[in-house]
Formats: structure tokens, sequence, C-alpha cells
């Protein structure tokens, strides 16, 4: 019986499938193509959740899976670049195939109630570019090197962009597309230069290494930490030193990542986001592709671990994207606006922990926050449904008693994203900050500074994220129904209920996969994330991938020295930072209470004044950017443009020109008079015996 | 004593020379086909000066047919000039000028 | 009737210069070249010896002579041809007729315009 591992090509070849059948056939089907995307993903998430456990060790013999498919380009000569796609199963990989079909699945169920139900038109583009999102993230989580990686990844921003635009016949949804194409595309620019960077020093781009019939193919992490150990004679470094270009490659592929996950400051593009219909934003904007940045730095750990600096700015990003995105969410007006800067500010706590050597965090923060967040969604979502599409929450209120399916699971997914024990979000969170904040401690010089004031700023975040989850849910379920819609919401069915059901149960329970400070305390080996990406200790899938948690840590502890310091000792600084991110999350949940849990609440951020105007506009963030496209590179093209009309293209028109004008002053000898014709023979003849005369008669 | 055979040729050169003349200056065409007549009539002089030179004869027969060939292209030189008439109502060659750029 | 011929005034001098130079060019090639004594002909008939050569009969004539026998019949046939030539340009298109020639030194066919069939008798139409 063929293994798990043989099947993971068809987890994204599945929804490929329902790409095309909805593209193509999605007019003639009752749902326009919803009934292949559901059964294409529910098929993928069976062989994701058999992928896991054959991983886990379950089934199957093998526990891991790396090998090369296809070349695609073949080099022949002396160490010239063949270029492949291949697969790589690892437990990383592993969980994000569950996530990302999983959410995938709840989300094509969701549109059936979001998109058929409200009769909206062209859903068979909807569901195919839904399908083609579904089959590039699944095909870019699997690959097993950078460039495939990359190429996937230009996918996802292309049906990012398609479904983002999917109203195109309105104002909005088209330039918001176009703008979130071109922001992210602007980030890629610099991870294209990166790839190129490490195929060209490496020699390859696998992020762990293949077992050939011809030997083992070693990976770029492996061959930069041989280098940086023994020597970089063998690699291309630019003339830099091995570090500082390990370093320089590791920022232009982060400018990828930057991008995609909507970090300072490529995030102006998500907010925008928010035109496309709600399902697309809870499955690509929440869950899955604004991940796909952060999938990539824990794919390739181990080159990043190599470079403290490029580690130093990673938490640094993070830790003030974290801050500013969750200072503006607490002034907008929208619902879904909330929602996006949250997305922003929770992938900054991602951020801060790979940055600050927390992998088990990071992933974990990944997880939870992809659950709680489509949960988020979903519930907008479902309001917006009720709220017949009026985003406002000033215009909504008291909804509790008329959706409680919404409600309740809307709070479940609330209290996970503020931090609120025993939800997913405080395990998560509390872990980011937990690991920030003892290697902030541990470690010396800038790095550990760098660390402790990223962690600052990530936990004045949590008061604000607090704040602002709340005020959300206060303004949208509570208090007096502000407007005829809601007073007399639409109902939603159970297409719209089951997935927030499913997650909202989701959102309380997942937290359980890694409750640290209960396994500190109490000794049980409960921290399920951390063994799952340790592996185990001796031999199997760490020691043939590179990849596992073990080894990340020894080269955090060698090559990075970062390592961790508990200043009040070990279970006391774990319990008090937790106490304290709980604290300041009740903090700014209890403050949300006492000014919009009240039965008529008013904008309390008018008493900001002049700063409000400042959160409104995003920091005018948005004006800088269109200002650096218009005033900047558009003089910058137009004089490109210019020196290639006038100089390139003169120099051709030049040519031609001359050929003209000589052509022209020529023809005039042909005047049609016969006597000039005469003229010029007999000059002619003339001349050529005066030619014969003066050379001797010729030979 | 026989002439020397450069005065032949000087005075050949002369009568074509001449014939040159007349076609690049002239504008009438029936001048222009006297001028002709009088360049062909030159290389005639120069054929039987040479023939007389080698003491071959075939200059003088060669001659005799180049008076033939020129009587042949006068004759439908005519033929055109009349049709030139009737095309441009002129003889003018100058003016005839519509086969250019 | 016919008017005198009169010098021409209407001559284009410059491109004469071109024919002097010619003739320059040519009187200097001609005095530089050195030609020794022409051999003159020997005793006997000029006018037979063409003759003869005309009729490839070069073996029968008096003065050395190349046969010209191919070129006399196909100087017979140019001159036919021309011949032909020139009354194929003399021809109108769609007429049969020659045109003859004017009588009236061409001061009829200025004002000829519509009258066709009046000029075409001998005796010149009226006047």
């Amino acid at each position: 019986m063929a293994g798990a591992f043989d099947f993971v090509p068809a987890i994204a070849a599945l929804p490929f499938l329902a790409f095309v059948v909805s593209l193509f056939a999605g007019q003639y089907m009752p749902k326009r193509g919803a009934e292949a995307g559901i059964l294409a993903t529910a098929g993928s998430l069976v062989l994701s959740i058999w992928t896991a456990l054959t991983v886990a060790g379950i089934t199957g013999s093998a526990t891991f899976y790396n090998e090369n498919f296809y070349e695609w380009v073949v080099g022949v000569a002396d160490g010239a670049l063949t270029l492949r796609f291949g697969v790589l199963v690892d437990p990383l990989t592993a969980l994000m195939l569950v996530i990302v079909s999983l959410i995938s699945l709840l989300v094509h169920v969701f549109s059936l109630g979001y998109m058929n139900d409200e009769g909206e038109t062209g859903l068979p583009r909807y569901y195919a570019g839904l399908g083609l999102f579904t089959a590039s993230m699944l095909a870019f989580v699997f690959s097993n090197n950078i460039l495939m990686a990359f190429m996937f990844f230009e996918l996802v921003g292309l049906c990012s962009y398609l479904l983002i635009g999917f109203w195109f016949r309105e104002d909005g949804p088209p330039s918001a597309a176009k703008k979130a194409f071109l922001v992210t595309r602007f980030g890629d620019y610099f991870f294209l230069i990166g790839v190129v960077g490490i195929l060209a020093t490496f020699g390859t781009g696998l992020f762990a290494p293949v077992e050939t019939a011809s030997g083992t193919m070693a990976s770029f992490p492996q061959l930069a930490e041989q280098a940086l150990e023994e020597g970089a004679e063998a690699i291309y470094t630019a003339g830099y030193g091995a570090q500082t270009w390990m370093t320089i490659l590791g920022l232009l592929v982060l400018g990828g990542v930057v991008g995609k996950s909507a970090q300072f400051p490529l995030h102006t593009w998500l907010p925008d986001a928010m035109e496309g219909p709600t399902p697309v934003s809870a499955l690509i904007h929440a869950a899955t592709m604004v991940a796909a940045g952060v999938y990539l730095v824990a794919r390739m750990y181990g080159f990043y671990l190599l470079s403290p600096t490029a580690l130093a700015i990673i938490a640094l990003i993070g830790g003030f994207t974290a801050l500013f995105a969750a200072t503006m969410g607490v002034v907008k007006q929208e619902l879904k606006q909330v929602l996006a800067y949250s997305t922003i500010s929770q992938y900054g706590y991602m951020m801060l922990a790979l940055g600050s050597g927390g992998y088990v965090a990071a992933v974990f923060h990944l997880t939870t926050h992809a659950v709680f967040k489509a949960l988020l969604f979903l519930g907008a979502g479902s309001v917006i449904i009720a709220m017949h599409h009026n985003e406002n929450m000033w215009d909504m209120g008291g909804l509790k008693e008329k959706m409680p399916v919404t409600y309740w699971t809307f709070l479940s997914g609330s209290l996970a994203l503020a931090g609120i024990v025993p939800f997913a979000g405080f395990w998560s969170k509390d872990e980011v900050l937990f690991e920030a904040l003892i290697h902030g401690f541990g470690t010396s010089g800038m790095l550990g500074t760098v660390y402790l004031l990223a962690y600052a700023m990530g936990l004045l975040a949590v008061f604000f994220t607090g704040l602002y989850t709340f005020r959300m849910v206060y303004l949208t379920f509570h208090g007096d129904a502000r407007s005829e819609t809601a007073r007399d919401p639409e109902p939603v069915r159970w297409n719209v209920k089951g997935p927030l059901a499913v997650l909202g149960i989701g959102a309380a329970t997942v937290g359980f996969l890694n409750m640290k400070p209960v396994a500190e305390l109490t000794g049980l080996h409960i921290d399920f994330l951390h063994k799952w990406v340790n592996g185990p200790e001796e031999g199997g899938w760490p020691e043939a991938l590179s990849t596992g948690l073990h080894h990340y840590e020894t080269l955090l502890h060698d090559v990075t020295h970062v390592t961790a310091g508990y200043p009040l000792g070990e279970t006391t600084t774990l319990l008090v930072s937790a106490a304290v991110s709980l604290g300041l999350a009740l903090a700014g949940v209890l403050l949300a209470r006492r000014l919009y849990g009240v039965d008529e609440p008013v904008e309390h951020t008018d008493k900001l004044g002049g700063a409000k105007t400042l959160l409104m506009h995003n920091y005018y963030q948005d004006e800088y950017q269109v200002w650096l496209a218009q005033g900047v590179t558009v003089p910058i093209a137009r004089a490109a443009d210019k020196f290639d009309q006038g100089v390139v293209d003169g120099v051709v028109n030049g040519v031609s020109s001359v050929s003209l004008f000589t052509g022209s002053r020529f023809r005039r000898i042909q005047s049609g008079v016969v006597s000039n014709y005469a003229a010029l023979m007999t000059l002619s003849l003339a001349l050529l015996l005066v030619v014969f005369v003066v050379l001797g008669g010729g030979a | 004593m026989a002439i020397a055979t450069q005065y032949y040729l000087l005075l050949s050169a002369a009568v074509f020379c001449i014939g040159v003349y007349g076609v690049l200056t002239r504008s009438n065409a029936l001048i222009f086909l006297m001028s002709v007549e009088l360049m062909l009539n030159a290389a005639n002089i120069n054929l039987v000066a040479f023939s007389f030179h080698y003491g071959n004869l075939t200059g003088q027969v060669f001659s005799l047919f180049v008076m033939a060939l020129a009587a042949a292209e006068v004759a439908v030189g005519i033929g055109i000039i009349l049709v030139l008439y009737r095309n441009f109502d002129d003889v003018d060659v100058t003016k005839a000028a519509t086969m250019r750029w | 009737m016919t008017s005198r011929p009169r010098l021409a005034t209407d001559v284009n001098y410059v491109n004469g210069l071109a024919a002097l130079a010619l003739f320059a060019v040519m009187a200097y090639v001609f005095f530089m070249a050195e030609l020794g004594q022409p051999a003159g002909f020997p005793d006997g008939s000029i006018v037979a010896s063409i003759g003869y050569a005309m009729f490839n009969m070069v073996d029968q004539a008096a003065i050395e002579a190349e046969s010209f026998l191919v070129a006399f019949i196909i100087i017979a046939l140019v001159l036919d041809a021309a011949l032909d030539g020139a009354v194929t340009l003399a021809r109108r298109e769609g007429d049969d007729s020659v045109v003859t020639a004017l009588t009236d030194g061409g001061r009829r066919l200025a004002g000829r315009g519509d009258d066709t069939d009046e000029a075409t008798g001998p005796d010149g139409g009226e006047d």
C-alpha cells in the first residue's frame, strides 16, 4: 500500500482540478463550482491529515520525505545550475498542510452562504480563484527548494489580486487589488534577487538535503553553516565576508516576507484588501497567504540563524509592526478594517518570535492565529450578511440576542485574539513574549537590547489588542441597536454557522497543543507542538533534514550567541511574564467594556483629537507610498522613457533618417531630362579615360 | 606619304565631341537625333582609320554595317519623337521630364 | 510654309563643357599613343574585296578581310524590323490608317481638338 507521501502532490493537485472544473464547467453546476471546491479541499484535508499521521509515525514507515520530482532546467556545463521541482514533507509542512486545507474547506462551505445565498454573480470565477489559490498555497507549503517556493509565492499573490478585485465593476476593488499586487510585488522583487543570490552563492536552493542515488544533495542552510564554520572559499560571496553576505541574502528574501506578511512598511495593502469578499479575506488575508511569509522564514530558519543582524531586524520589524498596527486598529469604524489591522499586528508577533529565536512560539502562534483570525473574519462575514453589507460598527449594536451562534463563536475568537486564558491566543502570544523576554535578558550586546525593545513594543501592543478587540465586540453585539438593519438583521443559514462553530471550538481548544506554562509547572509532557517540531532526539527526520528544533537551538546558541536568561529564575520568570501579558490584556478588555460596553456608546476616540486624525489616516503611510510612486518613481520613469525614446530609439531612427536623407538627395539625379543624363555619362566617360591614363591602361 | 593615324583619330574625336555637345545642349529632339548621327559617323571615321592602319578591311565593312544601323535607329527614333509629340505637344526634350522621382 | 532656320538661342551652354572635357581627354590620349606608321592597302579593288568579305568569299578577296555573311543577313533583318517599328509607332491607337504628314507647317495642329476627320486629306482642308 503506497504511503501517504506518494499522494502529497495530490494535495495540491485536487484543488487545482477544482479550479479547472470551476473555470470551464462552473456555470453549468448548481452551486457554480462550489461543489468541486468543497470536494477537492475535503480530499486535500483527508490527505493532509493522513500525511500528518504518517509524519507522526502512527501510519506508514517513513516519517519524512524529501524528493526531487522534475528537472525543468538541466544544467549542462561544469558548475551550471539545475532547476527542479520537488516535495519536502517534515512536521512543519504537515502542520501547515492541515491548517491550510482545513481553513480552505471551511471557507468554501461558508462561501455557499455568503456568496451563493446572497445571489452574487460571476461565481465560477470566484470558486476558480479559490481553487487556484488553495492549490498554489499547498504547493508553496510543500516546496522543497526556494525557487519553487518563489513561483508559488507569486502565484498566490496573483490569486489574491484576482479575488480582491472580484467585484471589479465597482471602483474600490480593482484599485485595492492593484495596490495589493504592486506592494507585494515590490517586496517580491527583493525576494527574487535574494533567490538568485542564494542559487548563485550555494549552487542549490534546497531547504533540506535530498538523498539521491548518486549521493546527497546538500541544502543551502547546511552549506551556509559549513561555510561559516570552515571558511567560505567554496562559495561565492561577492567580495563580502561570509556572514555579511548571508545577512544580505537573508534581508533580500525578507523583502518578500515583509510584503507578503504585511509588515511595516509594506503593510498598506492589507486594509485595502478588505474590499474583497469576506470569505476571501478569511482565507487569504488572515490565515494562509499572509502566513506564507512567516512560513518561509520558518522553513529556512537554519539559514536565518546564521546572521544575528537579520534576526535583530526581523524582531524589530515584528515588534514595531505589532504596536504600530494595534494603535491604528483602535480608531477604525468598519468591522473588517479592525480585523485587518489586527492581522498585521499579530503577524508582527510571529516575526518577533522568529527574530528572537522562539521557533516553537512562532509556529504555535501561526497555528492559533490561523484558527481564530479565520473565525473572526467568518464571524464578521456573518454579521455583514445580517447587516445587508453595511460594515460600519456604529450602525450595529444589539446583535447578541438575534445572532447567538455568531456571537458566541465571535466571542471565543475575540478572547483568543486578546489573549485571555484559557483560549488559544493566550498560550501562543504569551510564549512569543516570553521567548523575546528571556532571549533579551540572556543575550549580550546590542542584540539583547534590541530584543528587549521589541518585547516592550509587543507587550504594549497586548493592551491595545485587548482594547480594540473588545471595542469591536461591544460595538457590534452589545448595547442597543443603532439602525433599522441592526434591529431586524437577516438570518444566516447552517452553511455560515457550521464553519463558525467548528472554528469557535478550535479557537477555544487549539491552545492546548502547547501549554508551556502548565507543562513547566506540573512537569507533564503536554507541550505537544514542541515535541512535534523537535522530533526524536537521535536520528530520524531531524538528522536527515536538519530542520529540527534541536538543530535550530544549537545554531542559536553557537552561531548567533543568543542565550536564554531568566532574571527571576526559570519558573518564576515564566509565571510573571504570563501574568503581565494577561494583566495588560485584561486591562485593555476592561477599558473597552467601560467605554463601549454601555447601551449607547459614543466615539470616545474623538477625545484623542489630533492623534485620532493621525491614526485614521494610518500615519499617512498610504499618502507617503503614493507620493513615492508619483513623486519619485514617475519622474525617474519619465526620464528613463525619454532616454529610451531619445537615445536608444533615436539611434535607430537616426540610422534610418540618414538613409532617407541621402536617398532624397540622391534621387534628384533622376531629373527626367535626357540632356542631364547624357552630361553625366559624358563626364563619367572622361573620368574613366583619365583613370585609365593614370593607371597605365589597367592590368 | 600617308597621314599619321593620330590625325584621323583626332578628327573622329572632334566630330564625336561635337555630337556630344549637341546631345548635351540642344533641347529640340530632332537636333538631338542629328547629333546622335554625328556621333555614329565619328565612330565610322575611327573604324576606317584603323582599317587603313592595319591594312585589314574589317574596319570598313564594319562601318558599313554601322551606317545601316544608324539608319534603322533613326527610323525608330523618328517614330518615338512622333509619339513624344503626341503626348507632350512639343518636341522639347526638357519638357518631357515626367519619368523622374 | 516653313520659316528660315534661326540660330539656336535657348541652348544651355554649361552642359557643353562636359563635351569639351571629353575632347580634351581624348585628344591627349590619341597624341600620347605610339601607333607607328599605317600599313596601307596593297594593290587591288577595295570595293570588290568588301563584296567578297560580305559573302564569306574572303579567299578570293585581294585585300585581307574577314567574313561578314551572318552580320549581313542580320542587318537586313534589323532594317526590316526598324521599318516595322517605325510604322507601328506612327500608328495611332485604334486607328488602322497611317497618319499622313501635315503640310501646313504645324499651324493647324495647335488648334485641332475635335475636328479629327478634316485634316486627313492631302489637300490640308480649309485654312
